[in-house]
């Protein structure tokens, strides 16, 4: 028997004026697995993304997260839960730091809320330092501590996927939302990073959900397979069967000439 | 070609069946009580029509201008008001002045509203664009106090009036009208038409749409937006002029502050057609004149005391903001 | 006027304090949290008119009174955040100048609560000159006799200066307070927010509640801003809460440098120093324009200003330019 899915997403509807982003599209993704979202550029990926984020509502369908209902819900109440996601164009904080990027995610600091900062300051000092610590952490992690100080804008492009990366993972999700993380990442720290997915997935029990152009990677680290074309989920499977599948390599063929660029695309 | 809606709705999907519903709701309630009311007087109605549609095209005439600046640069202008006021003088200076009738006027006003428009674009905007919505409109900010302070140092600082007989009153049917009122509604029954005819028939029309609407696709379109850009500017600043000769003639007389106060009554129109749409300020600009006038109505629940129709405006623009942000027309937009 | 005159520099920097806290406000908002507002004059008038309108109308006590001001004020903030907070920056833009204009409309045209064109003085109709200001004058009065008591301030003791001493203080403890919440976790939210309200929702921050706050903040500085305003001058016009106060406080932020919070009170002093300043400009060629002509002169130079520092050092004065054009 398989385990009930951790995120579960039945027939999401999203349109944009004519274009039906997302096509009456479902997706499961179980826990502790790492599933890979693939199809041809403008098929709809980062849209669906969107939407299990919260950061766009469907016109029409159910998802679930963890067993409850959560379509319509505020994409920061989603995060809060651990369903937390990056964005395909880095969303980085260009006036701050890098540190300062990263301790924005940190959890639970009370000082957040206004005025507790005046009111407590030595419990918001204490969690400030044990955020302090896991953002250096992490940031040794992703190979960015030698930048904390600097400002996030002016990193490269490939490094601010790794903020971003560094910064999700701050918020210690359960299910990990990955936009193309590797676009623009030099191919061997590329490398690291999967390792290290495998590894959170090993040791803390995360989940992935992970769109990736690159096929290579794509067939080494999924457990599974979802293929999206032109808005709806046109195949779904282990590894092995998406490779053989007919239909996804004419969706890949046909999508070379067909593909538009997505030009405010992955925007929203 | 692809279809897009305009990217700020994103947050708000799925209120659009209620909120139609609650317009309905609103209209039928305000007909049943024009009809049932005992002291509906329907002079008084026809009366605030023309009164109505004249406010309107003032505010559909500059609304157009603002939206398609907003939609091409990003720019909420907030010295679109006072490019209201530079019409009004230099309608005055052919006018009085120079002894030339009111039509002649009005073309200076435009030809000089739309130089300005064009100067301001070349010399500010344009250089200055990329710099963040906010900067771009603090820019706008000091260029409407620059025009206000430089009209009253330069033309004096009291009350102005056109060239028109103060005293005649032309009575049509029920209605009547002072001269200015009459050329008012002229003007406003001939070019509002004429505008939306210009944007849905012509090349440039449908392009200044296109670009307005969204940028980047047109772009990819292969649409030269500088050359829009500025196409954009001229047409916003001749309408700006005509409107600033209407709001003059209708308040029968102008100083050079007078583009202050209709500035949030324009950004309430744009925001009513949706940012960036032009039909939909078109549309908006005419509703909202007439709602404001109509709202007086006897008729209309004894009719509102006419010092609460910018009240009205502001409460219809939170409200709006409130439950449909993207505006009455917004979605319903073709390419 | 002699331009080493005293009682006019003291009435300058209680101005100058005065708009320290109002342009804090603005900071608040606009330069840590990134929220344009274009109508933060409605929140000092607010609170000016409730304050005015509760003493003379209702004979409540001041405190209280003035409290209910700042209580307005903020209400107003949620009028007017509740809608556009959730949308882009540009119709919070919007809806701010509608707000601000309504405001004063009011002011001008609800003749029979708020005096109309008169204002504060003409509450209680032409016959009876109101006024609100009967405490303060009390607690300024005590502390200009205490002044003269002590042997170093006795030559200075003045009501303006009484009034510095009291303006001062607390703009400072005010900016001591919003520093070190903008260098709390708290700030660090605000400025996230300013930087990519998407990105700080995607880690899980209640975007919505952080913009709140920081525009019922800085609505709260605006009206406290108000109070000390209509205390100083004595009545309360819907003159006093042109459009044009607002811009003075992007004009401060500016001319201070809107990265830095202790750049205020150097950007309102230097404003005041330019914009009283002017008065003493009589001299060839700026003695051709009368007296009324160099009020406007006064304002054109001010959006010209505000155009030319926005055009070449957004960052302001002192601001750092490198910071601010990261990408
Ligand atoms: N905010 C938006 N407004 C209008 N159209 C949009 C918007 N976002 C996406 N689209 C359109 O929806 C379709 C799906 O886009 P999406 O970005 O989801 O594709 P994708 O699979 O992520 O592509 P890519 O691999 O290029 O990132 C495209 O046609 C795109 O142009
Ligand atoms: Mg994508």
């Amino acid at each position: 028997m398989t385990p009930a899915p951790l995120l579960a997403a039945r027939d999401l509807r999203k349109r944009f004026g004519g274009v039906l982003a997302v096509n009456d599209a479902s997706i499961a993704v179980a826990p502790q697995s790492i599933t890979a979202l693939i199809g041809p550029n403008g098929a709809g990926k980062t849209t669906m993304f969107n939407l299990l984020s919260g950061f766009l509502r469907p016109e029409s369908g159910a998802i679930e997260f963890d067993g409850r209902r959560c379509e319509g819900q505020p994409s920061h109440a989603l995060a809060a839960a651990g369903l937390v996601r990056t964005f395909q164009i880095p969303r980085v904080l260009t006036r701050m730091t890098v540190l300062e990027n990263m301790m924005l995610a940190g959890t639970g600091q009370p000082g957040e809320a206004l005025g507790a900062a005046l009111i407590r300051p030595r419990r918001v000092a204490r969690r400030e330092n044990e955020i302090r610590a896991q953002a250096r952490e992490l940031l040794a992690l992703i190979r960015l501590d030698r930048l904390a100080g600097d400002y996030a804008g002016t990193l490269s492009g490939g490094q601010r996927k790794l903020l971003e990366f560094g910064r999700a993972l701050m918020t210690r999700p359960r299910l990990l939302l990955l936009d193309e993380p590797m676009a623009g990442v030099a191919p061997t720290l590329a490398l690291q990073l999967l390792e290290h997915i495998i590894d959170l997935r090993a040791t803390r029990g995360m989940t992935f959900l992970v769109i990736e152009h690159d096929m290579e990677m794509v067939m080494a680290i999924s457990d599974r397979i979802v293929v999206m074309d032109e808005g709806a989920v046109i195949a779904e499977g282990l590894p092995g069967e998406i490779q053989r599948n007919e239909r996804v390599i004419a969706a890949y063929l046909g999508g070379i000439d067909q593909s538009a660029p997505a030009v405010s695309g992955s925007r929203a | 070609m692809r279809t897009f809606a305009f990217p700020a709705e994103w947050p708000l999907a799925g209120k659009r069946r209620t909120t139609v519903g609650i317009v309905a709701a609103i209209v039928t309630l305000a007909l049943v009580a024009a009809v049932v009311s005992p002291r509906a007087d329907f002079a008084q109605f026809a009366q605030l029509v023309v009164n109505g549609v004249i406010t309107g095209s003032i505010l559909a005439l500059a609304g157009v201008g603002a939206t398609l600046i907003f939609g091409i640069q990003r720019i909420a202008n907030f010295a679109h008001g006072d490019f209201l006021t530079i019409g009004a003088y230099a309608a005055f200076v052919v006018n009085s002045l120079l002894g030339q009738n009111l039509a002649l006027a009005a073309v200076g006003a435009m030809a000089a509203v739309a130089l300005f428009a064009v100067v301001a674009h070349f010399v500010l905007f344009r250089p200055l664009r990329g710099r963040g919505t906010v900067a771009l409109a603090l820019i706008s900010v000091g260029l409407g106090l620059v025009i206000r302070n430089g009209i009253a140092i330069v033309a004096g600082s009291e009350i102005r009036r056109f060239q028109v007989s103060q005293s005649d009153v032309i009575e049509l049917g029920v209605v009547r009208l002072a001269p200015g009122q009459a050329v008012a509604i002229a003007v406003a029954v001939i070019v509002a038409p004429l505008v939306g005819l210009f944007l849905a028939r012509t090349r440039v029309g449908k392009r200044m749409r296109a670009v307005a609407d969204n940028r980047d696709l047109a772009a990819v379109a292969g649409i030269d937006i500088e050359r829009i850009a500025v196409y954009v500017w001229i047409l916003a600043g001749a309408l700006a002029g005509l409107a600033g000769v209407m709001l003059g003639l209708e308040q029968g007389t102008f100083d050079p502050n007078m583009g202050v106060g209709p500035l949030f009554l324009i950004f309430t129109a744009v925001v009513l057609g949706g940012i960036g749409s032009a039909y939909g300020a078109l549309f908006a600009g005419l509703a909202l004149g007439l709602a404001m006038e109509l709202s007086t109505w006897d008729g209309f629940f004894g009719g509102l005391d006419a010092k609460y129709k910018p009240v009205l405006a502001f409460v219809v623009l939170i409200l709006l903001l409130l439950y449909r942000p993207q505006g009455l027309l917004g979605r319903a937009r073709i390419l | 006027m002699d331009i080493f005159n005293v009682p006019f520099w003291t009435f300058v920097a209680v101005i100058a304090g005065i708009y320290t806290i109002f342009a804090l406000g603005l900071y608040v908002q606009y330069a840590l949290t990134g929220l344009p507002n274009f109508g933060h004059v409605a929140f000092a008038a607010l609170a000016a008119y409730t304050m005015a309108i509760l003493v003379i109308r209702f004979a409540s006590p001041m405190p209280l009174a003035a409290l209910a001001g700042l209580l307005v004020a903020v209400a107003f903030s949620f009028v007017l955040g509740i809608p556009t907070l959730r949308l882009r920056a540009d119709y919070l833009a919007i809806a701010t100048v509608a707000g601000g204009e309504i405001v004063r409309y009011l002011a001008l045209n609800l003749q029979g609560l708020t005096g109309g064109p008169l204002g504060s003085i003409g509450m209680l109709g032409p016959t009876k000159l109101a006024q609100y200001n009967g405490p303060w004058d009390a607690l300024i009065r005590r502390i200009v006799d205490a002044l003269k008591e002590s042997s170093i301030f006795a030559p200075v003791a003045s009501r303006d200066f009484a009034m510095l001493l009291i303006v001062w203080p607390l703009a400072l403890l005010l900016l001591l307070v919003f520093w070190l919440m903008a260098r709390s976790p708290w700030g660090r939210l605000m400025r996230a927010i300013r930087e990519d309200e998407a990105a700080a929702a995607a880690v899980g921050k209640n975007v919505f509640r952080a913009k709140m706050q920081a525009l019922a903040l800085g609505a709260l500085l605006g009206g406290l801003a108000g109070l000390l305003l209509a205390w100083q001058i004595g009545i309360v016009t819907p003159d006093d809460y042109q459009p044009t106060f607002t811009f003075y406080a992007y004009l401060i932020l500016i001319l201070g440098g809107t990265t830095r919070i202790w750049a205020i009170p150097f950007g309102a002093a230097l404003f005041g120093l330019l914009y009283s300043g002017t008065r003493f400009l009589n001299f060839f060629p700026l003695s051709l324009f009368d007296s009324g002509e160099r009020a406007y002169l006064r304002l054109l130079l001010v959006g010209l200003l505000l155009i030319v520092l926005m055009a070449v050092r957004p960052q302001g004065l002192l601001g750092n330019r490198r910071q601010l054009l990261l990408q």
